[in-house]
């Protein structure tokens, strides 16, 4: 399997081995990964939460997405750029773990939802906003994204028992 | 309180061996322990912003607090719950670990911090004074992070 043998290569790098025998780095980039958790899916959550009418029932959504969304994107990077290393750091058992793929899987799945947000009703988005309701599709998104991101916590902290 | 003797009875207890021996118990226990991390850090991180007029200036100070303080509460509660269902099985371990009691030591401080000074400055109409904002945003953001940063470090402490 080619992509298990690039896996290899990868986590034999240094400087793959350099963070996974790194008796600080590594603590300090998985602490890293769980406390921008705040920042990134704290955020989408507050978003979400008012699509179904949650919290900031009075506010417009648009007001909430411009006010939150944004301020979610630096979290998200962190949360990328050090999950990205953690793999590196244990490339082959990571691939190899079935738990990863599922939480990959739902990664996708996250983006898309947020995709079909997007395409779908943040177009007319003024329009449903100014009469005080959220279309049905917008609510489904909004609670499909709170299930996803809890299953994707979820994966992750039990992968970690496979690894 | 016999501390030692609760300690020897949750070891033994037929009860919790459930939480043991069950496969995943205590990861699925750990990732709703994570789910309560995430609306504490984040509501944290949520009223710290706007105190500090970083971000979500056009919501009102008061209408965020009375919004998002539930869900606060509701993710320090579950936070709570869940970390007693960690540590039941295995009390001699936690109580051993020095991250365990910093982390419970920073805990309090900070559920103390978070219940009054901080409250009362986020539910004011009249925002504080920049230099006080900033004091407390500081003392917020540092005692729950490090409650984060204590509570992963139980993990490499050994």
């Amino acid at each position: 399997m080619p992509i298990l043998s690039w896996c290899h290569w990868l986590q034999n790098t240094p400087f793959a081995t350099g963070i996974r025998q790194s008796d600080l780095l590594f603590p300090l980039i998985e602490g890293s990964h769980i406390m921008t958790l705040s920042l990134s899916v704290g955020l989408i959550v507050l978003f979400d939460l008012r699509l179904l009418r949650l919290a900031f029932a009075a506010e417009p959504v648009s007001k909430i997405m411009e006010q939150f969304v944004p301020l979610s994107l630096p979290g998200f990077a962190g949360m990328y750029v050090t999950g990205v290393l953690l793999f590196i750091a244990q490339a082959e058992k990571v691939y190899l773990n079935t738990l990863f793929r599922f939480k990959l899987a739902l990664l996708v799945l996250a983006g898309l939802n947020a995709l079909f947000y997007q395409v779908k009703f943040y177009p007319k988005m003024a329009e449903w906003d100014n009469r005080g309701v959220v279309p049905w599709g917008a609510r489904i998104s909004g609670a499909l994204s709170l299930i996803i991101w809890a299953c994707v916590i979820a994966l992750g902290r039990t992968m970690a028992y496979e690894l | 309180m016999p501390l030692q003797q609760i300690w020897e009875w949750s070891y033994s207890s037929k009860t919790i061996d459930i939480l043991r021996n069950v496969k995943y118990a205590i990861p699925l226990i750990q990732s709703f322990h994570l789910f309560g991390l995430t609306l504490v850090l984040g509501t944290t991180v949520v009223f710290n912003l706007r105190l500090l007029g970083l971000g979500l200036l056009k919501i009102a100070m008061p209408a965020i607090a009375k919004q998002l303080w539930r869900l606060a509460v509701g993710g320090l509660m579950l936070s709570i719950a869940t970390g007693i269902l960690v540590f039941i099985p295995d009390p001699a371990r936690y109580v051993a670990n020095t991250a365990f009691k910093t982390k419970l030591v920073i805990l309090l401080a900070a559920i103390l911090f978070h219940f009054t000074v901080f409250r009362k400055v986020i539910r004011a109409n009249t925002p504080p004074p920049p230099r006080r904002a900033a004091g407390v945003a500081a003392v917020s953001l540092t005692l729950w992070f490090c409650v984060g940063w204590a509570g992963r470090a139980i993990a490499f402490l050994g």
